[in-house]
């Protein structure tokens, strides 16, 4: 493996901007640090997942605490980041019940978001010098 | 594309390509992990179809 910046444990500080941009941008954590082939590998990978998932008709789920399967799986959503806040911001992922992909849908868009959430987890231990 | 089989296929894609650029650090090693998972899950998921085939739902 080359040297790159995350051979040497960041600052504190640094170290949750790096986890912020990780979670806004799939891939940014470890673009910052040095890694560009696996940022680029969960750019690419995570956002076409995502986007997969909204072209099969998936929902993205509001915050409803009464229901928490439906909240967790809006956490679950949030976990991608700015693909998620546009998306939602254009209208995108209202979700057809009836689409014989829906329940498919949402299966991609949710664990898109969560191997996001995982990216982002391993962004912080490679900038705290752990990996 | 939009088939069961189809979408597995895809899912099983995009899971096996994340989690094997996670845990290798490697390129070449990053491949051939993403392979295996990949077959495992293709794998796992048509034996675990036939296995559920008898049940009534």
């Amino acid at each position: 493996m080359p040297a790159t910046t995350a051979d040497r444990a960041q600052p504190d500080t640094t170290t949750y901007l790096i986890c912020a941009a990780a979670w806004l941008i799939p891939g940014a954590g470890h673009l910052w640090l040095g890694r560009r082939q696996k940022g680029i590998v969960f750019l690419v990978a995570l956002t076409f997942m995502f986007l997969f998932g909204l072209w099969l008709e998936g929902a993205l789920f509001p915050f409803q605490l009464a229901e928490p399967l439906v909240a967790l799986g809006a956490l679950a959503d949030l976990g991608m980041g700015l693909p998620y806040i546009i998306a939602r911001a254009t209208g995108a992922g209202a979700g057809q019940v009836v689409a014989i992909t829906y329940e498919y849908g949402n299966t991609f868009v949710i664990v898109a978001g969560l191997l996001n959430m995982l990216v982002v987890l391993d962004a912080f231990d490679i900038a705290k010098g752990r990996k | 594309m939009t088939s069961h089989f189809g979408l597995m296929v895809v899912f099983a894609l995009f899971v096996s390509i994340v989690f094997a650029t996670l845990m290798r650090d490697e390129p070449r090693e990053q491949l051939k992990f993403a392979g295996r998972l990949f077959l495992g899950f293709v794998g796992a998921g048509v034996l675990i179809g036939w296995l559920l085939y008898p049940l009534p739902l």
